[in-house]
């Protein structure tokens, strides 16, 4: 900041309250959507202030749901989402930092060969290979269950890398010391290596997270079981109704509660969400 | 590559850390992968008796396909114009929030969390923003004259998912962008502005320069963001539609494949997709290593 | 009895050989420094003592124990590190207590020796503090008592100095000593400085290119180096290695008959004629340096372009530029030969 231009000043912060309005504005739409009863979107136009429907709307929500889309209570999807979620992240963060202890700390045959077998994976989304690898759930019978939601998306090269490039910064002489000191290599990892990756654990936990959350095309064709939707694959169900215009109300209500949590994260955990986009990125 | 100076003498417990990464790889990722290119080589009869194999047939046909050339087409215009606009947004913002130092923290708190909505959810916001019926967006449209209906235009069809996707990507960008102006050394700003440079001016001769490593990052990041998150978007605004207008590769794999079907055809798209990934991803890290040097 | 046996101890990197051949026996109690440059081999051999580096081919006896095959923690070695390699997330008692409960020492001998080093290296009010809250000299003195605690039969030092303030070098150095002589235990240290090295060691290792070059006391090393290598690396400022062909007119006709270079400590250079016999040299003056209690004075010999330093006690009064005759008693000559680099009046190896 060099000069001190007020004009420049005002135009930058209106630049950034047009950009917080774009970016908010669609989410103040939905969420006085879900405040407000049925009857009120019949007359053809959207209210844009709060009704007084909110707790009316959510707890319906959460515990009948729509019946005629197809979808159970919002409360069933929202557990297997969080299910999901949480397994989905802390399954992944298990792995990989195995994964990149064995390749950082060990010499072995084939550890390159390991390496870009890992690798591969990045160049592997759902999207590409959506097919064959329902097939194989199919075949191994997990289609309709948690392992079916989980366990395909669980090997993770961004993860592996992260942990990878954080351990070659862990200076060689601590783990020398630990050597000398009687610490076998299982030892060293619990008793040294996993506390020094606290922060990097919890960065990652919070984007692995997210990333559970919002999996579409996968639940989709995974479950067809209504008790195993999750929240984010089932709304689309409540708002794409062929014959007639879906119940803006609730659906807006179910789309509030979608978001609800992986925004919470973000927000309250901002740094350390910060943290792991960066650190992952690199 | 590089390991330790030293390392644990156990000859078999890096295998067992190894197993479970590479056994989930393995079983679900290679396989598949190998599993699509067998079946992209191949054509299924219509009652699932018999297999032939084909050679590239299927992919010959893809490719002399009008609706898949088209949605080769349309999938170039759909990642140019979001990464287009998306990037220049968050560029303004990032800009702007580096300028300001008091409200810094409450502004990017409110700019970063649309990165934690699903796309799918994104695209049922902003079909409700657009809905034709009860949208505000085509109220206030046809109020200026401009009938709105993405259900039948595929012109507006396609607008439509770009603003969407754009929206999504923009707190991504912008976190990076933050990032990427504050490693602009600031010696170089105020020795620009000691010569004489005006605000403007530093930004495009200066600053816009040193970004490149990240704009270039960024770039890749939302080509691949476009092609292959937003199935979501899509699936909740037109599902490829008006008359294939938004059938972007990614949704067309899913429609001919789990729709229609066609496994031979949906397995060559998927190779095919495979192939522009890992061409991204190659760029994408080829290019890292070289981020340092500037 | 703690002894330290190392023989024919070799080290290849592939095809590079690192450490090519290695023979040293260390007493019991002895504190041994292995000094040398940079990539001489120093560490590579200290590493290998600790069983951090493997051995390519060689013995190396422990208390009589050959530990070539042995993890670190089985050799009974405790090692103190450059940068302390402390653990971050641990107090500092957790540091100390680290490697006693990996071996199940029960937990009131545990106590009973943290509290020991505590008391002997005065870091008991340090104790439940992490390592990110001490100052250098107090992180050295916590990787200290990690290696105390063990009870070990050797002590191992890479380069623990290098990382702190010259004045606190110098304190820490003597507290080693100290806490060595009280401990008793053998002792292996790394360094790179020789006057640290000259300091600290009942004996001292001078390695060069992953060879040494002599082994001997302090005052041995000093009044008698073995090769060209030695005698230019020990001592401050280094000694004076000079062709014979730069002399004209002094007279070394008594010097050994492969002679080639002789060596003359800057303080056995005199201004003026000592009593008994003794060499003249001439010289021009260039430049005096005085530094408190003496002075370097560098001069140029005539006829030649050959320089020498001389150090000097007090402030002599000398021109630049002025004609000398400068002065050595011929015991504090030390010839050479610069094809074998080795002294030239030594009867095993002339």
């Amino acid at each position: 900041m060099i000069e001190n231009r007020p004009v420049l000043a005002f135009l930058t912060h209106l630049v950034l309250i047009v950009g917080v309005v774009i970016v908010v504005f669609p989410v103040y739409l939905a969420f006085v959507a879900s405040t407000h009863g049925s009857g009120d979107f019949m007359r053809g136009l959207v209210p844009l202030l709060p009704g007084p429907h909110l707790i009316e709307n959510y707890s319906f929500m959460l515990n009948e749901g729509i019946s005629s889309a197809g979808a159970p209570p919002l409360w069933i999807m929202l557990l297997n989402s969080l299910v999901m979620a949480i397994s989905i992240a802390v399954g992944k963060i298990i792995i990989s930092i195995l994964s990149a202890y064995a390749i950082v700390f060990f010499r072995f045959p084939f550890r390159m060969v390991a390496f870009w077998i890992i690798f591969i994976t990045l160049m592997l989304p759902v999207e590409v290979r959506i097919i064959p690898t329902f097939k194989v759930v199919a075949d191994l019978g997990m289609l309709n269950s948690y392992p079916g939601l989980i366990i395909p998306l669980i090997a993770s090269a961004t993860a592996t890398f992260l942990f990878r490039q954080f351990f070659l910064t862990v200076p060689d002489e601590l783990m020398e010391a630990a050597r000398v000191d009687g610490a076998g290599a299982m030892k060293f990892f619990r008793d040294i290596l996993l506390p020094l990756s606290r922060t990097n654990i919890a960065a990652l936990f919070v984007i692995l997270f997210i990333y559970g959350w919002v999996q579409y095309l996968w639940p989709l064709l995974v479950t067809t079981d209504s008790r195993y939707y999750t929240i984010v694959m089932g709304i689309k169900r409540l708002a794409a109704t062929a014959d007639s215009e879906p119940q803006w109300n609730f659906v807006m209500a179910a789309v509030m509660l979608a978001m609800l949590p992986p925004v919470l994260v973000v927000i309250f955990m901002q740094r350390l969400f910060v943290k792991g986009l960066v650190e992952t990125e690199k | 590559m590089q390991a330790k100076r030293t390392t644990f003498p156990n000859k078999f417990l890096p295998y067992w850390l190894l197993v479970p990464q590479l056994a989930v790889t393995l079983i679900f990722f290679i396989w598949p992968a190998v599993q699509a290119l067998k079946s992209s080589f191949e054509r299924e009869d219509p009652f699932g008796f018999k297999t032939t194999f084909v050679w590239f047939e299927n992919y010959r046909r893809l490719l002399i396909d009008p609706m898949y050339v088209g949605s080769l087409g349309k999938t170039a215009v759909f990642a140019f114009s979001v990464t287009a606009l998306s990037m220049s947004l968050s560029l303004i913002l990032a800009v702007a929030v580096n300028r300001v130092l008091r409200s810094n923290r409450a502004y990017t708190t409110l700019l970063v969390w649309p990165y934690a909505v699903a796309p799918v959810v994104v695209g049922i916001l902003w079909w409700f923003m657009f809905n034709p019926t009860i949208g505000i967006a085509p109220y206030l449209l046809r109020g200026m004259g401009i009938d709105w209906n993405h259900r039948v235009d595929g012109n507006q069809a396609m607008i439509f998912v770009v603003m969407a996707a754009s929206w999504k990507q923009i707190s991504y960008n912008f976190l990076f962008f933050v990032a990427g102006l504050q490693s602009v050394p600031q010696s170089q700003i105020e020795a620009a502005a000691i010569d004489g440079a005006g605000p403007f001016k530093r930004f495009w001769t200066i600053v816009f320069p040193l970004l490149a490593p990240t704009t270039f990052f960024l770039l890749i990041v939302n080509i691949n963001y476009a092609m292959f998150d937003t199935f979501g978007i899509i699936d909740a605004t037109t599902q490829g539609g008006p008359a294939q207008a938004t059938n972007i590769l990614v949704y067309k794999v899913y429609t001919d494949g789990f729709l229609g079907l066609n496994i031979g055809s949906s397995s060559a798209q998927s190779v095919i997709l495979m192939i522009i990934v890992i061409a991204l991803t190659a760029i994408q890290f080829r290019y890292v290593e070289r981020r340092i040097q500037y | 009895m703690a002894t330290i046996n190392i023989v024919d101890l070799q080290k290849n990197y592939g095809p590079v050989p690192a450490v090519k051949g290695i023979n040293l026996s260390v007493e019991d109690g002895e504190l041994i420094v292995l000094v040398g440059p940079s990539g001489c081999g120093k560490s590579t051999l200290l590493r290998m003592v600790a069983g951090l580096e493997s051995v390519t081919s060689g013995r190396i006896e422990i208390a009589g124990r050959d530990v070539v095959k042995a993890e670190p923690a089985e050799r009974d070695i405790a090692m103190v590190f450059q940068n302390y390699a402390l653990y971050p997330h641990m107090t500092v008692r957790g540091n100390l207590e680290y490697g006693l409960k990996n071996r199940g020492t029960p937990r009131a001998e545990i106590d009973r020796r943290v509290q020991e080093a505590a008391d002997i290296l005065e870091i008991g009010p340090l104790l439940d503090r992490k390592p990110r809250q001490l100052s250098g000299g107090q992180r050295q003195r916590v990787a200290m008592g990690r290696a105390i605690v063990r009870e070990p039969a050797a002590f191992l030092f890479d380069e623990p100095l290098s990382n702190l303030d010259a004045k606190l070098r110098v304190q820490m150095r003597v507290e080693i000593r100290k806490l060595q002589r009280r401990l008793k235990t053998t002792s292996l240290y790394v360094t790179h400085d020789q006057l640290e090295a000259m300091t600290l060691a009942d004996r001292l290792v001078v390695m060069n290119g992953g060879l040494v070059e002599q082994i001997g006391t302090p005052t041995d090393v000093y009044d008698r180096p073995a090769t060209l290598f030695v005698a230019g690396f020990i001592g401050s400022p280094p000694m004076n290695l000079v062709p014979l062909s730069a002399f004209s007119g002094a007279d070394f006709s008594a010097l050994p008959p492969n002679t080639d270079i002789v060596g003359i400590r800057p303080d056995a250079l005199l201004l003026e004629r000592p009593e008994g016999p003794s060499v003249m040299i001439e010289a021009i003056a260039e430049l005096l340096e005085p530094i408190g209690g003496e002075s370097h004075l560098h001069v140029k010999l005539t006829g030649s372009n050959q320089s020498m330093v001389l150090s000097i006690q007090g402030r002599p009064h000398v021109d630049e530029g002025a004609a000398l005759t400068i002065f050595a008693r011929p015991a504090d000559l030390h010839p050479f030969n610069s094809a074998t680099g080795r002294r030239t009046d030594d009867p095993a190896t002339a």
